[in-house]
């Protein structure tokens, strides 16, 4: 067995806590959470799969994207609950519904 | 196998991981989760990608380490008055086994696989050639990206008219 087939697999456990927590909570702050470590393990493979093509330099410049566009979600993410909760005070996902319009 | 601490590093992240999702206090997720991003990062210097080490500690073990504990911080009071049900989080360390075990049998051959498919690269060049010499026109996608995060928080948060 390959160190990349090691090394996937580790990531793919990391990817599926994550998914776990996004799936069972309904608080958007543990969404969020989820949402971080799913895009962790994204990353990880995305450096490990650099590493296997002997191409890191490409791998680093597309994560530094993908760590802008994080920011900017969590931000978007984060904007959102607090809306959420000063009309609500809860930070229950389902509530976010009653934002529109 | 993978080296002795390129494992370890690997398995904090998940411990931590685990813990950021099972802990029943916000502050503490919020802290487990900067620690991920810590082990992530030194994982990143591992792989010999140093760059992405240091935007990895910079911005998500700290910027967002502050956001989300900024979020925790106003939310907090309310999640303590009415939790939500634990019962589902105390399942995960089962249900994470079953998919480790289920996953051992399936996942690593397909990745064996996986890797076949990769084409090797030259390896050559730095980091300042990928990002502002061939990869320019992106810098002006980041920019914009950041510039929708901005108008998102504008737009959730519009100033009061007092008329």
């Amino acid at each position: 067995m390959s160190h990349f087939a090691y090394e996937w697999y580790s990531i793919a456990l990391i990817m599926f806590i994550g998914f776990y927590c996004m799936l069972v909570s309904r608080s958007i702050v543990r969404q969020l959470i989820g949402l971080e470590i799913v895009s962790k393990a994204a990353m990880l493979a995305l450096v490990s799969a650099g590493a296997l093509a002997n191409n890191l330099i490409y791998a680093q410049a597309l994560l530094i994207t993908m760590i802008v566009i994080e920011v900017v979600v969590v931000a978007a993410g984060l904007a959102l609950l607090v809306k959420n909760f000063r009309l609500h005070h809860s930070a229950d996902i389902w509530k976010l519904d009653s934002l529109k319009g | 196998m993978m080296n002795d601490y390129r494992y370890l590093l690997f398995v904090a992240t998940a411990l931590f991981a685990l813990w950021a999702v099972m802990s029943s206090k916000l502050l503490t997720s919020a802290i487990m989760l900067a620690l991920v991003s810590v082990t992530v990062s030194l994982l990143f210097f591992e792989y010999g990608a140093p760059w992405a080490g240091v935007f990895e500690l910079s911005v998500c073990a700290g910027l967002i380490t502050v956001l989300f504990i900024g979020a925790v911080s106003l939310v907090r009071q309310a999640e303590e008055k009415a939790p939500e049900s634990r019962a589902r989080f105390y399942a995960l360390p089962l249900a994470f086994a079953i998919f480790a075990i289920a996953g051992w049998f399936y996942l690593p051959p397909f990745f064996n696989e996986l890797a076949g498919w990769a084409r090797p690269g030259t390896g050559g060049g730095t980091i300042g050639l990928a990002l502002w010499d061939l990869r320019r026109p992106d810098l002006l996608g980041q920019v914009l990206m950041l510039a929708a995060g901005v108008f998102v928080i504008k737009s959730v948060f519009p100033r009061r008219n007092e008329k």
